[in-house]
């Protein structure tokens, strides 16, 4: 049994009036995939949102209870955000390469973290970064291309590699590959499978299929609330809860 | 109804709307060309001005100055005199009315014209040199064709005498149209012949160089802060409100506002291109904060989300992604205002800027005039000669215009980022 990375506690999000998680508890596993399904709107990318602080962008969001990463509070007012998501990167379900050159997408957060001080250590970053995203024998000739001229699989792929570029702890997946067709999908999951030996991934998916594949551990939410979480094959094959074996079985959501 | 009727019927409709819309399209353009043309037609002779083949004879007992005399001399020396001495023997006068007319057939600056030939090579006393004098407005415009000469002499401002030396000059081609560099080089004239658009060209320049100089910085920092960084409140509601009020407000009440607080308040001086850019401003402002905002709201937040998981700060994320990628169309929305500001008549009148000004402004505090107040200034004139030169300062401003449109329609196509 691997150690506890990240764990929530209590952990309640409001969108104005509206709730949209109620007291999660959560324990997710260092080195390991954790995959959270559910219906559309069941607050699952609410909670990965809540472990890099992204809901701070919407002035509307309330987040209450704890949430901790290696035993640090993540929902505190004093914790530096630029610190926290250097540690913990996010790859979006609609690929978003900045517009521009392949390079420069990968270089900017090094950059701005004061990683790679000189052009060479720079270039091995971008060049590690696009191997471990197996990225680097397609684009190695074009990295002055814009980032935005690869296909859609292609520029999931340099997303990643951007969120690795600044050597996190924890790589948020929301949906990574929702917007990729089956052979790029293919690819993603080859990749998570490999990345997950270096870091603490999470990956929300609307694909039962993708869970089993990828993760070890699967946590089921339904409207705002943590149905059920355990261990991948035990949630597919054997879940505790009716409404767990309803949604795997494709009953309703 | 059938099936069939009805699909007729919805073809039908879709026809006549074509027909609507083609036929909108054929009335709009059919202004522009009569608009077009008129300005044309009536311009493009202004460009031009009528000179007389002259010869003239510098005679060193009237000038009282010697070859290689000294630039002040010259410049105290009189030419009148050689002038009247110099025609008088070209074209035989009875009278001194005729003296008088046979001088007005010629520009009130003509006797410089002479003398600036002079100062370019002072060895001239006791030679002859053979010079194209400007013609008087009169002669200008019967040249050009724009004057009646069958009427009767009484009705005429040009005399029988003056028509007979004018046909003189025509029949032995001692007339003819050269390029008109008063009306580029000149400030304004009482006299149409020499009026030129210098002065109103460059302050309009110094106007709309301080209305970018002031309005650019604000009206971008005030759309990234209310755009990127404000909390979304009823403060910053009621700003964006009265912004967009702003942006509506006649021009002429900027004008008021700059006569009481710039004016009668400061006592900035008047007809300043100071003044006039301060006031500009004001007025463009709001107007270059509704597109820059838009271009900021156009940026994806998938951009801004992607550089805020790296760690960027806000900041970071708004000063390298996002702004970047507003800037094209936050440029061509600021060329657009200034060409609005450019064109802006009734605050410039109010400030002043109507003040008949000769002198080109050396510098944005010195009284000045602009194109559009120019062309307000010269259709009100009585001359003739003021009717081809307001067309022509038209010609001048709409081509600003229309340069200043292409290069911000380029910016946006040639700058603007694509995302998926």
């Amino acid at each position: 049994m691997s150690s506890i990375k990240i764990k929530s506690k209590n952990l309640n999000v409001y969108y104005g009036n509206k709730q949209a998680l109620y007291d999660v508890n959560l324990d997710l596993n260092e080195k390991e995939v954790t995959a959270l399904i559910g219906p559309s709107g069941c607050g699952k990318s609410t909670f990965i949102r809540c472990i890099n602080r992204m809901n701070d962008v919407i002035d509307i969001c309330k987040v209450t209870g704890n949430i901790e990463m290696d035993g640090v509070e993540i929902n505190d007012k004093n914790l530096d955000v630029v610190s926290l998501r250097e540690r913990v990167g996010m790859v979006f379900q609609k690929p978003n390469p900045f517009p521009k050159s392949i390079y420069d997408n990968i270089s900017y957060g090094p950059k701005i973290h004061g990683k790679g001080e000189t052009k060479s250590e720079l270039d091995q970053i971008v060049e590690n970064s696009l191997k471990k995203s197996a990225l680097w024998e397609e684009v190695k000739d074009r990295l002055d291309e814009p980032g935005t001229s690869l296909s859609g699989g292609q520029q999931q792929r340099l997303c990643i590699a951007r969120a690795i570029s600044v050597n996190p702890e924890v790589i948020l997946m929301d949906e990574p590959c929702s917007a990729l067709d089956p052979i790029a999908t293919a690819k993603i999951e080859e990749l998570i499978d490999e990345l997950k030996k270096t870091y603490t991934i999470v990956i929300v998916t609307h694909s039962m299929a993708q869970a089993v594949r990828v993760s070890q551990k699967t946590g089921f939410f339904h409207l705002g609330k943590l149905i059920e979480v355990g261990k991948t094959e035990k949630i597919f094959k054997n879940p505790d809860n009716k409404m767990t074996q309803d949604y795997i079985t494709g009953r309703f959501g | 109804m059938t099936k069939e009727e009805r699909l007729k019927k919805r073809h039908r409709a879709e026809k006549r709307f074509r027909f609507y819309g083609l036929t909108s399209i054929f009335v709009a353009l059919l202004f522009v060309v009569i608009l077009v043309q008129n300005i044309f037609s009536k311009g493009s002779s202004a460009f031009k001005k009528t000179v007389i083949t002259t010869e003239v004879f510098f005679d060193q007992e009237l000038l009282e100055i010697q070859n290689g005399s000294s630039k002040e001399e010259i410049m105290e020396a009189d030419f009148y005199d050689i002038m009247i001495e110099n025609l008088i023997k070209a074209y035989p006068a009875k009278d001194r009315d005729e003296e008088d007319e046979l001088l007005k057939l010629f520009s009130g600056d003509a006797e410089i014209e002479i003398k600036k030939a002079f100062l370019n090579d002072n060895s001239l006393i006791g030679k002859t040199i053979t010079l194209d004098l400007t013609a008087s407005d009169d002669i200008d415009q019967l040249h050009k064709g724009n004057y009646p000469r069958d009427l009767p002499e009484e009705r005429r401002r040009i005399s029988d005498f003056q028509l007979v030396i004018y046909d003189y000059f025509v029949e032995n081609k001692k007339i003819s149209k050269n390029f008109n560099n008063y009306f580029f080089n000149n400030g304004d004239s009482r006299d149409p012949e020499l009026a030129g658009i210098g002065g109103a060209l460059v302050g309009s320049f110094y106007s709309i160089l301080i209305c970018l100089l002031l309005a650019f910085p604000v009206a971008v920092l005030a759309s990234i802060y209310l755009e990127e960084f404000a909390p979304k409140n009823k403060i910053t509601d009621f700003i964006e409100i009265n912004i967009n009020n702003l942006a509506a407000v006649p021009s002429i009440v900027y004008g008021l506002l700059a006569l009481q607080i710039l004016l009668a308040t400061i006592q900035l001086p008047r007809s300043t291109p100071l003044v006039a850019g301060i006031t500009l401003a004001l007025m463009t402002l709001p107007r270059i904060i509704i597109p820059c905002r838009a271009s900021l709201k156009a940026v994806p937040p998938s951009i801004r989300e992607g550089a805020l998981a790296v760690g960027a700060s806000k900041f970071q994320s708004v000063f390298h992604h996002v702004v970047p990628l507003a800037l094209p169309g936050t440029l061509s929305g600021t060329i657009i205002g200034l060409a609005q500001a450019l064109g802006e008549t009734a605050p410039l009148i109010l400030i002043g800027m109507v003040a008949f000004v000769v002198d080109i402004p050396t510098s944005p505090v010195d009284p000045s005039s602009s194109l559009p107040v120019q062309v307000y200034l010269w259709s009100e004139s009585a001359e003739r000669g003021f009717v081809e030169k307001t067309s022509a300062t038209i010609m001048m401003l709409l081509s600003f215009l229309i340069v200043m449109n292409f290069i911000a329609v380029y910016l946006r196509q040639k700058f603007e980022k694509r995302w998926n």
